[in-house]
């Protein structure tokens, strides 16, 4: 294990294939043990990220630290303490799935044969079957089992879950929800907004190669806004003249609205003598989060990040 | 049956780089053979004198058809070429029906085809379509380079059309494979299976009374002999049996579940077993396949060549103009031959090296190598797989090809010193071999994009230095980037150690520095 607290420490990371920009100034930090989201929609560069880490593309300018270690000086010592999983996995058509495991595990310095069986077992794989004959999910599923039968410290899983039917992807949710109880740390590019909430600790969202958001869920929709739906004693009053309040239906005594989520303390105060009959607030899903970055145009982007 | 034509379509399209390539080594073939047959061939006398070298010499017969073709030059050109065409236009029609009706199958992709509005027959009557229309052209075109080098018009219809119906029983045999077998490689294997029985019971019939020449699609064409009696009879063989073989693809089709074979594929291994444990047990696993086949085809071109190198003797005797073409001259005629065998069979190992070392770029592009080198696999161990492979490789192949030349050669003249002198002689092509592998690993680390073109393009090079530096006259700076020229033409001359190092520290020098530019650059594009 790192004596660091940092997993994976990125600043300021650069990289551009011929003209076109990949990453320009990303951000990342990931603490040892954490689960981290990697969010982004397609073209933002989390791919191009992962494989700075893997030490297959040198970095134009930017620190990048993995593991104690520098990723592309460092690669093969780095490589035998995580496990990687690609987005889309190409296998060689005449080898199985079972022989595909077996090779990447001694590859990385041995793999823990009980665990690989039980895990052939979860996610229903059969590992006699030649890799020609596998679908994208099954293929997928290969790469999943190679890299979580590993005993490796961190796992960099490039949308690992993009061709998975839903069953497949709660065996996967629980394979990471067990990784982290062993104290591993986890990279997960992805772009399941569900999958993200359901495991990560904290998230960073990509766009255009940089970092626009970063923190622990909790933080980040302290930056949205909260849906509340209300009914009090008394007419409501006064309520649309409060700062962060958004979107206000109000039918006599009953509201609908959306706040601020830092300015609910102050609606709540306000609703609270008016004698609240009932109330539902809605928290903002990663959805929505999500969607003010890419949904509204690049402004957006620029104001969170500024 | 809705969609064909569109279907159709999309496939000439999706062929129309490949396709070219094949129609192009067909008629380059004929071209080639009927100009050089008709050089050698010039007088009533020297085609005499050949039938009778020819007609005693059972390994030739047995190499190439029956002597009947041997009445006229045009038959004479049809004798030498007509079974190496019709390989070629076997294999075309084959990939064509295989790749767009199999291997459609197996990656999945005909399923977004059968999707869209084309019915369930569809992609296997545009593909046979479309090795009909290849064929066809075949066919035509073979027509064109026959005639129009002179050969008489009656006679080359038929070679064309003879050539054509070759195109046609392996697509129909295609087809049907394709609905035996769940996977491509094994529906290729089975065909490639019939056609080399095909031409082993042309052989044999040849040779022997003819009876077994007629279990041959090659045979069926030989047999109309072209220019030699111009017989159309046999060409209905290939036709009824073409029909039936497309009845039995569709009616199989029918029996069978989309995706699945009639035979399902074997289960592999649970496991791996211990040797696939890193990039070399990767590499030689990856390519065991294809290597043994390469090298089992040049064990057996060697003793194709063996065989017949002591009647060369007596052969350039009856024909001194074929003396041009050896670098000795008529004196030492046997070692002449041997040295030029030897420089053909270097140029094939050479293909073979280029090709094994450019799936390094393959396992790249793929993304496969991306795995890989997550894993605690080095660049250097990366490299080291697939090229050790190129390497052994080649030289494999090359002492295989020793080995049967001197097996065949010493059974000939009795004399078992041969096998360990020919096996010796084939270390002296090595060094160039290599240098031409190392190349390509220098633009593998410096400049992987154009890696393929310029492997090829370098084979190509020393190919036309080898086989018509002399021919065409090239001038002496023209020859001397080939290290074959460099190369002493062991066992005619003895072999010079000097320009051997020379080579083998070149290439040791690009293997560096291509290694260097591989560990500097990006990996993945
Ligand atoms: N090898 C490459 N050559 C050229 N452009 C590339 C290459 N790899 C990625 N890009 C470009 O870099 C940007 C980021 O891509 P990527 O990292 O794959 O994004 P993501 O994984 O978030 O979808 C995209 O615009 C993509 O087109
Ligand atoms: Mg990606």
């Amino acid at each position: 294990m790192t004596t660091s607290t940092e997993a994976i420490s990125i600043s300021a990371l650069s990289k551009s294939f011929g003209s076109a920009k990949a990453l320009d100034g990303l951000d990342l930090t990931v603490a040892a043990g954490e689960v981290h989201g990697f969010l982004g929609p397609n073209g933002s560069g989390k791919t191009t990220t992962i494989r700075v880490l893997l030490g297959l593309l040198r970095p134009d300018a930017g620190q990048v630290r993995m593991l104690g270690g520098d990723p592309w000086r460092d690669a093969v010592a780095l490589h035998r303490r995580l496990a990687y999983v690609p987005g889309d996995v190409t296998l060689w058509p005449g080898i199985t799935g079972g022989e595909v495991i077996d090779l990447l595990g001694r590859m990385r310095g041995g793999l823990d044969r009980r665990r690989r069986d039980e895990l052939l077992e979860r996610f229903d794989l059969d590992p006699r079957k030649k890799a020609r004959t596998y679908s994208k999910g099954n293929r997928q599923k290969v790469a999943l089992v190679a890299g979580l039968a590993s005993d490796a410290e961190l796992l960099l899983l490039d949308e690992p879950t993009s061709g998975l039917d839903p069953l497949m992807e709660s065996v996967f949710q629980q394979c990471i929800q067990e990784a982290k109880l062993q104290g591993r740390t986890v990279l997960l590019s992805s772009h399941i907004l569900a999958e993200v909430e359901a495991l990560c600790d904290r998230v960073s969202i990509v766009r255009l190669g940089r970092t626009v958001e970063s923190g622990t869920l909790a933080e980040l929709r302290h930056l949205t806004r909260t849906s509340i739906s209300v009914e009090t004693a008394e007419p409501l009053r006064g309520l649309e003249t409060l700062p962060g309040v958004h979107d206000m239906v109000v039918e006599d005594r009953h509201a609908r609205f959306d706040v601020d989520t830092a300015q609910l303390d102050a609606v709540l105060r306000l609703l609270v003598p008016l004698g609240v009959r009932s109330l539902t607030s809605t928290p903002p899903t990663l959805e929505e989060l999500f969607l003010r970055h890419y949904g509204a145009g690049p402004a957006a982007g620029e104001q969170v990040a500024s | 049956m809705t969609g064909t034509w569109g279907l159709l379509r999309f496939m000439l399209r999706r062929e129309r780089i490949g396709l070219p390539w094949w129609l192009l080594g067909a008629t380059l073939l004929v071209l080639v053979q009927s100009t050089q047959s008709q050089n050698l061939y010039d007088s009533p006398e020297a085609l005499e004198r050949l039938r009778r070298t020819v007609g005693g010499n059972t390994a030739v017969i047995a190499m190439s058809g029956p002597t009947r073709l041997l009445d006229s030059i045009g038959g004479e050109v049809v004798f030498e070429i007509f079974a190496f065409v019709a390989i070629v236009v076997a294999l075309m029609a084959m990939f064509l029906v295989g790749r767009h009706t199999r291997a459609e199958e197996e990656t999945g992709r005909a399923e977004l085809i059968r999707s869209a509005r084309v019915g369930r027959q569809a992609p296997l009557a545009a593909a046979l379509a479309l090795a009909g229309l290849a064929s066809l052209a075949v066919g035509i075109l073979v027509f064109a380079a026959a005639a129009g080098t002179g050969l008489p018009v009656g006679g080359s219809i038929l070679f064309g059309a003879a050539t054509a119906t070759v195109g046609l029983t392996f697509a129909g045999l295609t087809a049907v494979a394709s609905q035996v077998f769940e996977n491509t490689r094994a529906a290729y294997g089975s065909v490639g299976l019939v056609l080399g029985a095909a031409y082993v019971l042309r052989a044999a019939g040849d040779v022997g009374s003819g009876a077994l020449s007629w279990f041959s699609p090659i045979g069926w064409g030989q047999r109309t002999f072209p220019y030699a009696g111009d017989r159309w009879w046999p060409l209905l063989l290939p036709l009824v049996s073409s029909v039936l073989l497309v009845t039995a693809a569709v009616a199989l089709s029918r029996r069978r579940d989309f995706g699945a074979g009639l035979v399902p594929s074997r289960p592999g291994r649970a496991r791996a077993t211990r040797w696939l444990r890193d990039a070399y047990g990767l590499a030689w696993r990856l390519q065991r396949g294809n290597l043994a086949g390469w090298v089992v085809a040049l064990g057996l071109l060697g003793v194709a060549y063996g065989a017949i190198a002591d009647t060369i003797e007596q052969y350039i005797r009856d024909n001194p103009e074929i003396a041009e073409f050896l670098p000795g001259g008529a004196a030492d005629v046997v070692d002449a031959y041997l040295a030029l065998t030897f420089g053909m069979a270097a140029l094939i190992a050479a293909a073979y090296g280029v090709a094994a070392v450019l799936r390094v770029r393959g396992e790249e592009t793929s993304g496969r190598a991306e795995q890989v080198l997550a894993t605690g696999t080095s660049r250097l161990t990366w490299l080291g797989g697939q090229l050790s492979v190129a390497l052994a490789g080649s030289a494999l192949g090359l002492l295989a090809f020793g080995l049967g030349e001197g097996a065949a050669y010493g059974a000939t003249v009795s004399d078992a010193g041969q096998v360990p002198r020919l096996v010796g002689v084939a270390f002296a092509y090595l060094p160039a071999v290599w240098l031409i592998i190392a190349v390509v690993v220098l633009s593998l680390g410096w400049a992987p994009r154009p890696s393929a073109v310029l492997g090829w393009v370098a084979v190509g090079y020393c190919a036309v230095v080898t086989l018509f530096g002399d021919s065409f006259d090239l001038p002496g700076w023209a020859r001397r980037g080939s290290p074959f020229a460099h190369t002493p033409q062991v066992p005619l001359v003895d072999p010079a150690l000097t320009p051997l190092l020379v080579i083998t520290a070149l290439a040791a020098v690009a293997l560096a520095a291509g290694y260097a530019g591989l560990r500097r650059r990006d990996v993945g594009y």
